[in-house]
């Protein structure tokens, strides 16, 4: 369909863009890069018709250390993430959740913030970034708030922000020391296409027992699945592949998959068991230091 | 309404100021405001690439980028790419190394890799995959895009000329100067620059544009149609409802014409068109389809063509009692004795395969541009097509015109494969709309109208029975298919018999019956799509008889020598083969792909399997009864003497037809490549050829544009032996000079030659014509389908990693070996079959059209119906064996269909070397294998040996 008739603004600051955004409710819609948005406008999902646009303020992109952790702006391309050495050095999942979006022509343009804020099921950096241990940051006329970006999404397509409120930057913490991290994904085709089920992971590995895992599926729940009954399985446990199994088990029964063109249910929950083991399996091989 | 809003865009080193709305795309920006046309559209939702532009050197989607975004931004497109006329040796690149064939996608893959070389001059193979994989090429000429990327630096400081890379990839040896070498292709320059004008490229002024609107019930009655509202939306300036178009049906089969331009009643599937409008704009005419009302009576609906022939089924074509219970039409053919071979085996066995509803997917959308000219009573046509005739003889036939007064010109078509081989509502609508505004009228669909329109494969339910000796000799073959329509025949009825007729051409089958179905159901149409009706019989067949090797303990390669075609042979179906290599294929893939080392010697989870195919070089018939030759060229020579304008009427549509055909007359005027103008495909100009289907352009044009050169030839030796004072048959032609062969000093250059020729007697023009023989065989009903001047004969070995886990297939190598006859173009003959590979590699394990519940299909995009990128590309061998056939010119015969037909089976056999799952329902999907990996007890136990 051709695109609807829209205005489009570029505030002097991120005040001003809330401000703006706040004013005008639901008929206004912030623009980072554009690559969900307007193919959801061409499919008559998106109805907002004043577009403000977030890309040219200076102060939401980039990626800067920020005591041990990195403070990553909301409208920082997924190609800077992607191939951020500062981001790979504290987790390669969220790294290779990033890489694995879309199209390198894609990644040019979507962000980061776009992924988080669009809440697509299948997007690939939040559980990374979940696992990760990462907060978000949201500044909206009421001010600034944070919270643990396992909290932010709602459900498809829903997220905690407010009228007027832009998540800005996506705080990934100084990961604890022996941690390793594992984004695992699988889709039908190797190149650009949607994940049919992933699952991300942490686990911290401590005297030869793992500690503190963080275990996120996404693409097979309404919001990326945080399964801390399979995390609670191997705390203080060496890691063992029947370990593994039994935790990956534990995250199939938890998932709650559709069936859609891309997969079936029963399918998806086979994949998150396999996924599950290898994320273990290689977040603990990098907590070790063996790759 | 927004108002305009001023955007100064800096493209290709220029600041442009442009008055934009704010929901202008970067794309439209410079297409429709900048005629920057080399970017093209191929989805609009960042699915293909095809818009690719460097955005401050990074590569993006322009489709996805509001233009008002791009502000203060470097903007390069295709266009800003060479310099003083020079191509930039990555363009030179894809030019040498043949990474170009329709060029849809040429542009965004040129613009995706100068993002990478700008950053990283040199590539490594994946990250030439990494970077390039968000550019869908349906003709997946990725391993020569790989190559291009790899090896552009050879290129710098490189001036251009069409001479052969190196080698060229010549697998056969031929004294000729031009056919025979891996000469560039003809369109090469054209489309890597983006100077080739596809139908959407072009502009007429004072364009509009026309939309369709679609029903949106599967099947009902239209109670009540009203564009009261519609036509009075400021803008709009014309609708078109049933009542408003010719009572005429039209289809590509004479005998089951079932179209109509409009649903003047019924509508039998969702989309059948409805309404059409014409508008200033896009979005005008679109609000103007939403504001139209259709009344429905919903009927039932059916999907399923069994359940759609059973007792008190809803009726689709009714009024058409020869169409009782939605048959429209069967085959029965029974040669030999079957009960009689069955008897004669030790070893019976019948299985179903069940094939999949899989789309062609042209990168480029079909599209038509119409004007009425003259005094209003004579229609120019541009349109994506790839048969020019068909669709200027239906527009004739629908509209009540003379063929005489409407011209049909094709200019660059950015992929068919089947899906634009017959005339579509866009043509008949951009027509009518044109001839009531008085204004040219545009059209195009949407990449979810492509899906909606359809034409694609015909999903067959097969069941399939095959006796065997012990020694693996084949006794008989029992067929029965049931081919899902869709609503309406298309060309369903050749594919019916195509379905039946081209087993017996592999294999010596003594005795053979073959039942053929083909039902409506309340789907869209399936057509013709390469391989027409024969790849899901042939992996039946190349997996039956691998499982049957087995019970047997016969090598898959044995079993097949065994039964394998040889030359001058009359099939079991009737049919005449002429020349057959065909042992010489499976010999030489046998020994190239390393099968003694790897057969049963692989771990666990890797495979290795064998499939063959084989295809006709062209129909014995045309599709409608008539006595005009195939194909018919003209040669008309320059008055200056510097070369020669070839006419005729083909489709070149990627496959690199116009480069065949222009070696071809170069080849037999004897003079160099480059002489040769191949004229723009013009109904007014250029010779009826019947188009690209059937794979029977290099064949069939290329004997009409042989003996046309042979024509010219004939007269200017005469004019050389007049001044020459020699007999004409005395002179040779050769290199652009016509001399005596014995005394090579006594001659004279061509370019004389013909200057004196213009001089003395005006235009020198020569023409040819070319029919195929009357007597090819298949003299019973419907065997005229399947009978060709040639056949082609092809194996293919595929290796594949199936991850036990998950059920991943990863196709890791293929070795192909084809029996094409004189290869006239090694460098487009290996990218056809390296093509054919990775299409029919997406064909067995990803594609597939999802029915929806209202029966629309789900996955109508590229996102959701997933076509293979350079990331899915093999490592590939690919060769042909020696083979001359008499019948082609210079020896040719056929590459582009029948080197699909292999890559099903060989895929499919591999998959189940590897893991022991034998798949028989397509796609192989990796859910499909993880099921039967359970059900031999799991991946271990694959691991332990439980593996064919």
């Amino acid at each position: 369909m051709a695109m609807p008739d829209f205005t489009y603004v570029r505030p002097g600051s991120l005040s001003d863009a809330c401000a703006l955004a706040s004013s005008l409710g639901a008929d206004a819609a912030f623009i980072a890069g554009g690559t969900e948005l307007i193919p959801d406008f061409q499919r008559e999902r998106e109805t907002a018709r004043q577009l403000i646009a977030l890309d040219h303020l200076p102060e939401l992109r980039g990626i800067a250390e920020d005591g041990g952790g990195l403070c990553i702006g909301g409208l920082t391309t997924v190609s800077a993430v992607a191939s951020s050495p500062l981001v790979r050095a504290r987790s390669v999942a969220l790294a290779d959740a990033a890489r694995a979006i879309g199209s390198a022509q894609i990644r040019s343009l979507a962000t980061i913030g776009g992924n988080f804020c669009r809440a697509v099921p299948c997007a690939d950096t939040p559980p990374a970034a979940i696992a990760s241990g990462a907060r978000v940051r949201l500044i909206g006329v009421h001010g600034t708030r944070e919270m643990p970006a396992e909290e932010f999404f709602l459900g498809p397509r829903r997220t905690v922000l407010t009228s007027g409120e832009v998540l800005v930057a996506i705080l990934l913490p100084a990961q604890p020391a022996g941690s390793g991290t594992s984004y695992q994904r699988f889709s039908r085709r190797k190149g650009a296409s949607l994940a049919v089920a992933a699952v991300a992971a942490r686990i911290t590995v401590a005297k030869g027992r793992m500690q503190g895992a963080r275990i996120v599926l996404g693409a097979v729940s309404p919001v990326p699945l945080m399964i801390s009954a399979a995390a609670a399985m191997l705390e203080g446990e060496r890691p063992s592949a029947a370990l593994f199994a039994k935790a990956a088990a534990q995250c199939a029964v938890e998932a709650l998959p559709i069936t859609d063109v891309r997969g079936t249910a029963d399918f998806r929950r086979e994949l998150v068991s396999v996924l599950a083991q290898r994320a273990f399996e290689q977040a603990v091989e990098r907590a070790e230091g063996r790759s | 309404m927004s108002t305009e809003v001023l955007v100064r865009l800096n493209i290709n080193g220029e600041d442009r100021t442009l008055a934009l709305k704010p929901n202008t795309t970067l794309l439209a920006a410079l297409r429709q405001h900048l005629g920057l046309t080399g970017t093209k559209k191929g989805c609009g939702t960042g699915d293909c690439g095809a818009c690719t532009v460097q955005v401050d050197g990074d590569p993006v989607n322009s489709c996805l980028m509001l233009a008002v975004a791009a502000q203060g931004k470097r903007i390069t497109t295709i266009e800003g790419l060479s310099h003083d006329g020079e191509l930039h040796p990555l363009q030179h690149a894809f030019v040498k190394h043949g990474a170009i064939q329709c060029g849809y996608c040429t542009s965004g893959a040129v613009m995706a890799s100068k993002a990478l070389i700008d950053r990283n001059p040199t590539p490594t193979e994946g990250e030439i995959k990494e970077a390039l994989s968000g550019n869908l090429c349906r003709c997946a000429t990725y391993p020569r895009m790989i190559k291009a990327v790899s090896g552009w630096k050879e290129f710098e400081g490189v001036p251009f000329n069409s001479k052969p890379h190196g080698h060229a990839e010549r697998d056969q040896v031929r004294d000729h100067d031009t056919v025979s070498h891996g000469v560039t292709r003809y369109d090469g320059p054209d489309k890597v620059t983006g100077r080739a004008k596809y139908t959407a490229d072009l502009h007429l002024p004072d364009t509009i544009v026309g939309k369709i609107l679609g029903s949106r019930v599967a099947h009902g009655i239209i109670k009540r149609i009203d564009v009261t509202k519609a036509r009075a939306l400021p803008g709009v300036l014309a609708v078109i409802t049933g009542a408003d178009v010719p009572d005429a049906f039209y289809g590509v089969s004479p005998a089951r014409e079932d179209e109509q331009i409009l649903a003047k009643e019924r509508v039998r599937y969702v989309g059948d068109e409805v309404a059409a409008v014409a508008a200033l704009d896009d979005a005008t005419a679109e609000a103007a389809l939403k504001l139209i009302e259709v009344e429905y009576e919903e009927l039932p609906a059916v999907f399923d063509p069994v359940a759609a022939m059973a007792p008190g089924a809803p009726v689709i074509h009714p009024e058409k009692p020869r169409y009782a219970g939605n048959i429209n039409t069967r085959v029965d053919w029974h040669f030999g004795d079957v009960q009689k071979g069955f008897a004669e085996a030790d070893l019976v066995r019948e299985e179903r395969f069940i094939g999949n509803r899989t789309y062609q997917s042209p990168m480029e959308p079909h599209a038509a541009l119409a004007r009425w000219e003259h005094h209003g009573d004579r229609l120019t046509l541009w349109s994506s097509t790839q048969t020019p005739h068909y669709l200027h003889r239906s527009l004739s036939r629908v509209l009540g015109v003379p063929m005489g007064s409407i011209r049909v010109i094709r200019p660059a078509v950015g992929g068919g494969f089947g899906a634009k081989a017959e005339a579509t509502p866009l043509d008949f609508c951009a027509a009518i709309l044109s001839k009531m505004t008085g204004r040219p009228v545009a059209m195009e669909y949407t990449r979810e109208e492509m899906y909606t329109h359809f034409r694609g494969r015909h999903k067959q339910y097969i069941d399939l029975k095959i006796g065997l000796k012990k020694d693996g000799t084949i006794t008989a073959a029992e067929h029965t298919v049931v081919l899902d329509g869709g609503a309406y025949t298309s060309y369903g009825v050749i594919t019916a018999y195509y379905a039946g007729s081209m087993l017996p051409t592999l294999y010596k089958i003594p005795n053979y019956k073959y039942e053929g179905t083909r039902v409506y159901t309340n789907l869209p149409a399936s057509g013709a799509f390469r391989g027409h009706g024969v790849p899901q019989p042939r992996f039946a067949f190349e997996s039956l008889l691998d499982m049957m090797a087995e019970e047997l303990g016969i090598d898959p390669f044995d079993i097949r020598l065994k039964n394998a075609m040889e030359p001058n042979t009359r099939t079991g179906n009737a049919l005449d083969i002429s020349s057959c290599e065909f042992i010489a294929t499976l010999n030489r893939a046998r020994e190239t792909s390393g099968w003694a080392e790897k057969r049963g010697k692989l771990p666990p989870g890797k495979g290795i399997g064998v499939g063959c195919g084989g295809f006709v070089s062209g129909a014995g018939y045309p599709i409608y009864r008539s006595d005009f030759p195939h194909s018919n060229a003209m040669i008309r020579v320059h008055e200056d003497g510097t070369g020669v304008t070839l006419h005729i009427a083909a489709a070149e549509i990627g496959q690199g037809s116009d480069t065949v055909l222009v070696q071809i007359a170069a080849e037999e005027l004897g003079v160099p490549y480059e002489w040769v103008w191949m004229a723009d495909c013009d109904t007014t100009v250029s010779p009826l050829d019947l188009g690209s289907y059937s794979s029977r352009v290099t064949l069939m044009g290329g004997n009409a544009v042989k003996m046309a050169a042979a024509n010219v030839s004939a007269q200017l030796r005469e004019v050389a032996a007049r001044e020459l004072g020699c007999d004409p048959t005395a002179l040779t032609v050769r290199d652009g000079r016509i001399f005596v062969p014995q005394h090579p000093s006594v001659g004279m250059s061509w370019a004389d030659v013909a200057r004196a020729a213009f001089s003395k007697k005006g235009p020198v023009v020569g023409t040819g014509s070319y029919s195929p023989p009357k007597h090819l065989g298949g003299e019973f009903k419907g065997g005229t389908v399947g009978t060709s001047p040639a056949y082609s004969f092809s194996t293919a070995v595929a290796e594949v990693t199936v991850d036990l886990e998950t059920g991943y297939v990863t196709v890791d190598r293929f070795t192909d070996y084809s029996d094409a006859g004189t290869v006239i173009n090694p460098v487009t003959l290996h990218g056809q079959v390296e093509g054919a590979i990775i299409m029919g590699l997406g064909e067995t394990l990803l594609e597939d059209t999802i029915v929806g519940p209202s029966g629309k299909f789900a996955n109508a995009n590229l996102h959701d119906y997933l076509i293979p990128t350079i990331a899915e590309t093999p490592a590939i061998h690919t060769a042909a064996v020696e083979s001359f056939e008499p019948r082609g010119p210079f020896g040719a015969k056929e590459i582009g269909e029948g080197s699909m037909l292999p890559v099903f089976g060989a895929i499919a056999n591999a998959i189940y070397n590897a893991c022991g799952v034998r798949v028989t329902e397509l796609p192989i999907t990796p859910e499909k294998i993880l099921r039967g990996i359970k059900a031999n007890g799991g991946a271990a136990a694959v691991a332990t040996g439980a593996r064919g």
